[in-house]
């Protein structure tokens, strides 16, 4: 059966109308109320509630903490305003760019090693493996084990010259390691443990990614006689650029934020070799007592965190201009 | 707002949480009606069964007329400083409570503690005054007055295990030089001869420098109160860490471990001598009848001193009734002893009366403690007089913590150490 040219032009009109080809369709669309309607106000009055209380309780405390970071005082007395000395301050401590390094090593490893894992297993998983859900749930645990527990599995684990890992080590030969009490070992204990905890995140936000790319796709690349390699370079890898790059931003901020993976493992020590920005900013309020310079360096790695995101969105526009 | 915009006040808002735990809101002072009950604040001092009988003897409180009951609530000790601080911020702390060693001076600095001093003029009228031993009540002394009053002593200990003496053929150490000859003769036989930790959330490292230097006349602080860390026996005590550090008689690891590693250690026989807490019998129960409480070691001049903490029960200015606060911590003294008698707490007691009592004279390890550390112990303050709201950041401060780090690391020179650690404790308690 074939459709004359008439009928053709005629369901071509109907559907740029916006009506259907076979029926009368819907009315054509009416222009713009620009008018807040009676629904919209509806809305807002239910949207409120909520915007009131983001606000008391996100906006509150900011400006609270703003105005601690001006001041020389304590928890308790808000104390002489100093401007912004508290900022040059901690700008000119070496503890705060010691910390600012650990930060950018901490969260590098922990985003992009928790982002290689978790693709690595995303794909793995992807593949039909015996009992797949199984390890799907298994390989989650990182993830939903509380931080407490799997901080002190892993202390019991590397602590002592008598811990699983260092006799391994000792049996491959590898000679005493101080996995905690060394700086360059604890650091890089400390950095293998988040992506440890991380990349179930990875993996599921990979997952689905992949979930969501047309197989058509991979048999036309298989079809053209395109390798592997290139079908996870060239396919794979762009058809999940935007989930990548978001999954960037959330753990670039899960990173910088994160304090317990590194508190409860090594404190920030051994002299201040993992102690991140988020850390320094604790110890300096409840352990120096410091409130106006410990709040001033929370603030500082806010703003670091709002640049690195905004860069990171860029590159998405950029994914989906292009 | 474009998405640019939403995305860079969404990192914002991640980042309000860490933000916001250094917040608290304005201060409050006043007041509830005296009738309302007084809020008495504890840490968990023992194990549960203590903050059990705690409970137990504040709600056995018989209130005078016209004033209320008492109520109990225990602080853990995690962010108890936050608590504490949060809570008087917005009125809703305690009445009386226990706390950190320096708490009293902490918040005494801030306008929120209320002085004893009315409280000891009543108790050096019917006696109970003398009750105390001697100096202690005097370690709460600050320029406007008592800021405490104390209930308990947290003692610095030179512990032996016994049992790993006899096995390295080697006797309890006497002085330094023969510590340095039981830790050689311990290493032989794979055993750490001094066992310490400055991991995360652990002090006793910290307090076994500070002790070490106090042991030799040093300290942290001069006569005047000014911080005073490069001397020639802070040097001394020093390198002497350095010399135990460097011969493996320290345990490399132990720069990272936690308490509960440190006992660890101690329990599994891997540690035979150390500075601790009155309490690591009840922490390494598996050594318990091989640990002995060392005498105190003298010194290479000869001195004999030791390190304590005074942990103090305060009053807050905001309080139902001023009376009530000082009924209620009156009575919470006087009843104490309950928890030596019931062995519930390992702290060093303050009162002459619960040193003579049955319950306290059977255990021979706190009865060592009291006869030969109490007498010569003194607190950070050390050569100087006055404790202050400061030397709350100098103990568990950065500068402090990372300089215990550095000496267990045993390849800083103690004098650039300790000239690092002035700089930082001139900035804690500036």
């Amino acid at each position: 059966m074939t459709m004359s040219s008439t009928s053709l032009a005629t369901g071509l009109r109907r559907a740029l109308s916006g009506a259907g080809a076979a029926g009368p369709g819907r009315p054509p669309l009416q222009t713009r109320n620009t008018r807040p309607s009676r629904g919209a106000a509806t809305m807002l009055a239910l949207v409120a509630p909520s915007v009131v209380l983001l606000v008391l309780i996100n906006a509150y405390p900011l400006v609270v903490a703003a105005s601690q970071s001006l001041h020389k005082g304590s928890l308790i007395i808000t104390g002489q305003f100093t401007g912004l000395e508290n900022y040059t301050d901690v700008l000119t401590r070496p503890a705060f760019w010691k910390a600012a390094w650990f930060t950018v090593v901490f969260t590098l490893v922990g985003v992009f090693g928790s982002w290689l894992v978790g693709l690595g297993l995303a794909l793995l998983l992807r593949t039909k493996i015996p009992a797949g859900g199984f390890f799907k749930v298994v390989l989650m645990l990182p993830w939903v084990v509380p931080i407490v527990v799997s901080s002190t599995a892993w202390n019991w684990l590397v602590a002592t010259p008598d811990s699983p890992v260092p006799r391994l080590a000792r049996s491959l030969g590898l000679g005493d390691l101080l996995f905690l009490a060394d700086p360059t070992l604890a650091a890089i204990t400390v950095c293998v443990f988040k992506v440890w905890v991380s990349f179930p995140f990875m993996m599921l936000m990979i997952s689905a990614a992949l979930a969501s790319v047309d197989h058509n796709v991979y048999e036309a690349a298989d079809m053209d006689g395109a390798t592997k390699w290139q079908t996870f370079t060239r396919i794979t890898l762009p058809m999940i650029r935007r989930s990548t790059y978001i999954s960037w931003i959330l753990m670039t901020i899960f990173c910088v934020n994160d304090f317990p993976t590194i508190y409860l493992l090594t404190g920030g020590g051994p002299v201040n070799a993992t102690s991140s920005l988020v850390v320094l900013a604790y110890r300096t309020v409840f352990q120096d007592f410091q409130t106006g310079p410990g709040v001033a360096i929370a603030f500082l790695m806010t703003l670091a965190l709002v640049v690195i995101s905004t860069v990171l969105y860029r590159q998405i526009r950029k994914g989906e201009t292009a | 707002m474009n998405r640019r915009a939403f995305l860079g006040i969404a990192a914002a808002a991640a980042s309000a949480p860490a933000l916001a735990a250094c917040t608290v809101s304005g201060s409050s002072n006043s007041s509830g009606g005296a009738s309302d009950p007084i809020k008495f604040w504890d840490q968990p001092w023992g194990s549960p069964a203590y903050n059990d009988l705690a409970k137990k003897v504040t709600d056995g409180y018989q209130p005078p007329a016209g004033t209320g009951k008492a109520s109990y609530q225990v602080i853990p000790w995690n962010n108890f400083y936050q608590t504490y601080a949060s809570a008087i911020a917005s009125g809703t702390g305690p009445a009386v409570s226990t706390g950190g060693g320096f708490q009293p001076f902490q918040f005494a600095a801030q306008g929120a503690i209320a002085y004893a001093d009315d409280l000891l003029e009543t108790w050096k009228k019917d006696g109970f005054y003398d009750d105390f031993l001697p100096g202690l009540l005097d370690a709460n002394k600050t320029d406007n007055g008592y800021a405490g009053v104390p209930w308990q002593l947290d003692a610095r200990i030179l512990w032996v295990n016994q049992k790993l003496l006899e096995k390295a053929g080697v006797e309890a150490p006497t002085d330094l030089d023969s510590l340095l000859a039981a830790g050689r003769a311990l290493k032989k036989i794979g055993v750490f001869g001094f066992g310490t930790g400055t991991g995360a959330g652990n002090n006793l490292g910290s307090h076994t420098m500070v002790a070490m230097m106090i042991m030799n006349g040093g300290g942290l602080f001069d006569p005047d109160g000014k911080p005073d860390c490069v001397t020639d026996r802070n040097i001394e005590s020093m390198d002497f860490i350095r010399q135990l550090a460097r011969e493996g008689i320290i345990d490399p690891a132990c720069i990272s471990y936690t308490t509960d590693n440190l006992n660890a250690q101690w329990a599994s026989g891997k540690v035979a001598t150390g500075f601790h807490t009155a309490g690591l019998q009840s922490q390494a129960a598996a050594v318990k009848d091989d640990l002995v409480v060392n005498s105190p070691l003298a010194g290479p001049h000869g001195d004999k001193a030791a390190l304590h903490f005074v942990n103090s029960v305060m009053m807050y200015a905001k309080t139902p009734s001023q009376q009530a606060s000082e009924a209620f911590l009156t009575y919470y003294l006087k009843n104490i002893h309950q928890y030596w008698d019931a062995a519930l707490i390992n702290g060093v007691p303050v009162l002459k009366s619960i040193t003579a009592s049955d319950a306290f004279t059977k255990n021979p390890a706190q009865v060592k403690i009291v006869k030969e550390y109490t007498p010569i112990s003194t607190t950070y303050a050390a050569r100087g007089t006055k404790l202050t709201a400061g030397l709350a950041a100098v103990d568990g401060g950065q500068a402090l913590t990372q300089f215990a780090q550095t000496m267990l690391q045993g390849k800083t020179d103690s004098k650039a150490a300790l000239t690092t650690l002035q700089s930082g404790i001139e900035e804690a308690v500036k």
